[in-house]
């Protein structure tokens, strides 16, 4: 499958539980920071208005440790070599349901503090063979970007289309640029390498790999970018085999 | 306000877990980590919460608690790793089976998709934790628990043909975790000595997707029918799609291994130690092959190594220390063999290192030409086999030993040892070649084949006498006269197996008897423990199981007492929760 047989698992051993260590250790940092807010956060009146409050500047707060984490997660999904057959890939059969509660769950004190609304909908019995840890992953990033760009409302639907899952995460914001849109189109074909000419390309990036690594008979997951859908702005979507 | 808005149809709830009544453990090196764990463990309602901010302050609470939860991480600092706690803690028995232990990682570890750890926490879950994902994963854990509730019971009686029958009834009600119920299923039936069902059961997975335990299972059933090449493809395929997938590296090394082919399971088995080092076995199997190549200084690496990651962890093992001192000796340092087999024994203790210990000594001083002390290592084994108060170890033990005492010029003591070894196994064909080739090796060809052909029909004579007891209606005969034989052929398995038909046939003619029972399931084990995946031994469990009510006390009893009068059971026959 691979051609690459196995160069780049023998670099230093040492070199590579150090830097495990370290991002070990950046892990709980951020961990800490992020739970901490979230607790200051969740025992607080939401204020009429965020701006210029402390509840707005801590709501800001753990939005920047939420993509701090985010960007972490995909360092060092990128530095396992997401994609490739190195990555240590674990899909097992998954219920729907449990997948919507936890991407809403870890979403649920940053949208209650920029007073937005997320909507869910999906089948709840539906069973779909998925690396859960890699998809929440994605979920999230694209909700937590979604936050950045909507007006006051973010969707999350799940529905099962012929042979394929397909996920969408939209928003009632103003929609994607021009030119990240023409970068998810998947007719241009292109290789997932091209995200990492834009500097919000990494989490497209991961999101792609991640949709990639998921096969089934020929079938591949992919990625998409579109502007409208239900809300009227941007829209993820994410199609699993 | 609720910030979440769901828009589906709304469904049946499950039903509610209390999770505020239950016992928790957080193991966690960072204290902010446990602070952070412990709050959102309140926020569930939880009311008793332990702490531990390592893997030894985590043992000695284990020790003292029955948990119903533990959240452990995988990186503790010095000391014990999360692992390492899991697997003392579930051999030690100091989990409860419906204990839930979910492991914690910085990262997406490669354990968790590595298919052989043979303890594998119920969950992985990587940080961040929210309150959301963790109460998610316990619910999930906790349900798959119930399904399994009676499965695992039946596994722990050793009961595999009714456990593999309830997964199969199991996996109509629950769809989300059919794939889990199978691979159990396919455990089982392979456990029973049925392969040809156990593939059966891999092939229906692989229809719905490409499971590389599913592979990899196949692969192992084809080389256990002796189709080397086949299984070699099959896990070489594995590797291919996923590299880390260390199960495939180990059962491609044992696949060259069976066709002689040393030198490619070296090379297999170097990648995979490079991949995951931490694992005794595996250092262990590097060490052996290496010695056998003659290639010294990536045998004492991985003997050292070996012994540097068993100090903690109770998979330990004596192997590494006698591979180290037969490396010292071909290193020409004799003294430092000597210093490692005092301490293997010193560690370890029992007869049976004692007796290992002193082979290899003997096979120090042999290889490194000091004849003398070769002989007096000799002498002191033939001495210590004269004392009959003592167990004799296990044939691969023997068959070593026998090679080590002709080698070094003693006679009578081998000759004895090889004709026990031929009535213990009088109808293993494979076995009794290699102990020609002993007698081959030692110049006694002729009378070699005379003694096993006399130790062969000693052996059918016992076992004969017993049968014909049996068929003659004479029960309580048959049943006396089969202790005796065991007695004499305490590692027969044919004399074993016929011995546990006797007392189950009486029991089935009579009436239960709670003693005879007691003896037959103490047979049974203790045969399961000397070689595993019969497919009589499932069938005779099956058959006890269907007299009376088998509780996992009563096996696990009698399992545990042939564990303290022979020592520990192999790796294989433990139980795990795969």
């Amino acid at each position: 499958m691979d051609e690459q047989e196995a160069p780049q698992a023998e670099g230093s051993p040492e070199l590579s539980m150090f830097l495990a260590s370290i991002a070990h250790d950046m892990k709980n940092s951020v961990s800490v920071l992020s739970g901490t807010l979230e607790n200051l956060l969740s025992t607080q009146q939401v204020p009429d208005s965020l701006a210029s409050t402390e509840y707005g500047k801590m709501a800001q707060m753990l939005y920047q440790t939420r993509r701090l984490n985010d960007n972490l997660i995909q360092l060092l999904a990128l530095y396992k070599e997401v994609g490739k057959p190195g990555y240590p890939f674990d899909q097992a059969p998954r219920s729907i349901t449990e997948l919507v509660e936890q991407a809403a769950g870890q979403a649920r004190v940053l949208l209650m503090s920029h007073k937005i609304t997320l909507d869910v909908d999906f089948p709840r019995n539906a069973i779909w063979t998925l690396d859960e840890d890699l998809i929440i992953g994605v979920l999230v990033h694209a909700i937590n970007n979604a936050i950045r760009y909507t007006h006051d409302r973010i969707r999350l639907s799940v529905k099962i289309d012929g042979d394929y899952l397909e996920i969408r995460v939209e928003d009632n914001g103003a929609g994607f640029p021009q030119m990240l849109l023409d970068m998810g189109a998947p007719s241009a074909r292109r290789s997932s390498v091209d995200f990492l000419s834009n500097s919000s390309g990494l989490g497209l990036y991961f999101s792609s790999e991640v949709a990639r690594m998921h096969k089934h008979r020929e079938r591949t997951g992919s990625i998409a970018l579109e502007n409208g859908g239900t809300l009227g702005g941007g829209c993820f979507i994410l199609r699993l085999p | 306000m609720n910030w979440v808005q769901d828009m589906s149809a709304p469904a049946s709830s499950t039903a509610e877990i209390d999770w505020e009544e239950k016992r928790y453990l957080i193991i966690d090196d960072f204290v902010g980590i446990r602070q952070l764990l412990r709050e959102s463990l309140r926020n569930l309602g939880a009311k008793h919460i332990d702490q531990a901010s390592s893997g030894g302050e985590a043992m000695v609470l284990l020790a003292k608690t029955r948990y119903d939860v533990v959240l452990c991480d995988y990186n503790l600092g010095d000391g014990k790793n999360g692992q390492q706690v899991l697997e003392e803690a579930r051999i030690r028995n100091l989990m409860l089976p419906s204990s839930v232990w979910l492991m914690v990682s910085a990262e997406k570890s490669v354990e968790s998709v590595m298919g052989a750890a043979e303890h594998q926490p119920d969950a992985y879950i990587i940080k961040p934790i929210t309150e959301g994902v963790l109460l998610t994963r316990l619910n999930r854990v906790w349900l798959k628990k119930q399904i399994f509730a009676d499965i695992d019971q039946a596994f722990a009686d050793k009961d595999y043909l009714r456990a593999a029958r309830l997964c199969a009834e199991q996996v109509e009600h629950n769809p989300l975790h059919a794939i889990d119920l199978l691979r159990m299923r396919a455990t089982l039936l392979l456990k029973a000595g049925d392969p040809d069902g156990a593939g059966a059961v891999y092939e229906q997975v692989l229809q719905e997707r490409e499971y590389n335990w599913a592979r990899c299972g196949l692969g192992k059933i084809r080389m256990g029918d002796g189709d080397l090449d086949a299984a070699r493809l099959m896990f070489q395929a594995v590797i291919t799609d996923n590299r880390f997938y260390i199960d495939a590296f180990d059962q491609l090394a044992q696949s060259f291994l069976l066709q002689g082919k040393t030198e490619e399971a070296f090379d297999v088995l170097q990648k995979a130690a490079k991949l995951s080092p931490n694992s005794v076995p595996r250092q262990r199997s590097l060490g052996q092959t290496a010695l056998k190549l003659g290639n010294i200084p990536v045998a004492e690496r991985a003997f050292r190594k070996c012994i540097e990651i068993g100090e903690f962890s109770v998979l330990k093992t004596v192997d590494a220390y006698l591979g180290l001192a037969r490396v010292c000796g071909q290193k020409n340092d004799t003294k430092e063999a000597i210093r490692l087999l005092n301490a293997a024994v010193h560690q370890f203790g029992g007869d049976q290192v004692a007796l290992r210990a002193k082979i290899t000594e003997g096979l120090v001083y042999h290889e490194s030409g000091d004849f003398r002390r070769a002989r007096k290592s000799g002498d002191e084994l033939e001495a210590m086999l004269a004392d009959e108060s003592r167990q004799r170890p296990d044939t691969g033990t023997c068959l070593d030993m026998a090679t080590l005492l002709f080698a070094v010029g003693v006679k009578e003591a081998p000759v004895n040892l090889l004709a026990y070894v031929t009535r213990n196994n009088h109808d293993n064909e494979p076995l009794l070649e290699d102990v020609q080739k002993i007698f081959d090796k030692a110049r006694m060809s002729e009378e070699g084949e005379e003694l096993i052909k006399t130790a062969r029909k000693e052996a059918a004579d016992l076992m004969n006498k017993g049968v014909l007891l049996w068929k003659g209606g004479k029960l309580t005969e048959a049943v006396e006269w089969m202790r005796v034989a065991r007695e004499q052929l305490p590692h027969n398995m044919r004399i074993l197996f016929n011995s546990a038909q006797i007392l189950i046939s009486t029991l089935q003619q009579n009436g239960y008897v709670k003693e005879l029972a007691d003896e037959a399931i103490g047979v049974l084990m203790h045969v399961d423990a000397i070689a595993p995946g019969q497919q009589r031994f499932a069938l005779l469990m099956e058959q006890l199981a269907m007299l009376a009510p088998v509780s996992g006390v009563v096996a696990a009893a009698a399992a545990s007492e042939y564990e303290a009068a022979n020592g520990p059971v192999p790796e294989s026959t433990r139980w795990s929760g795969d």
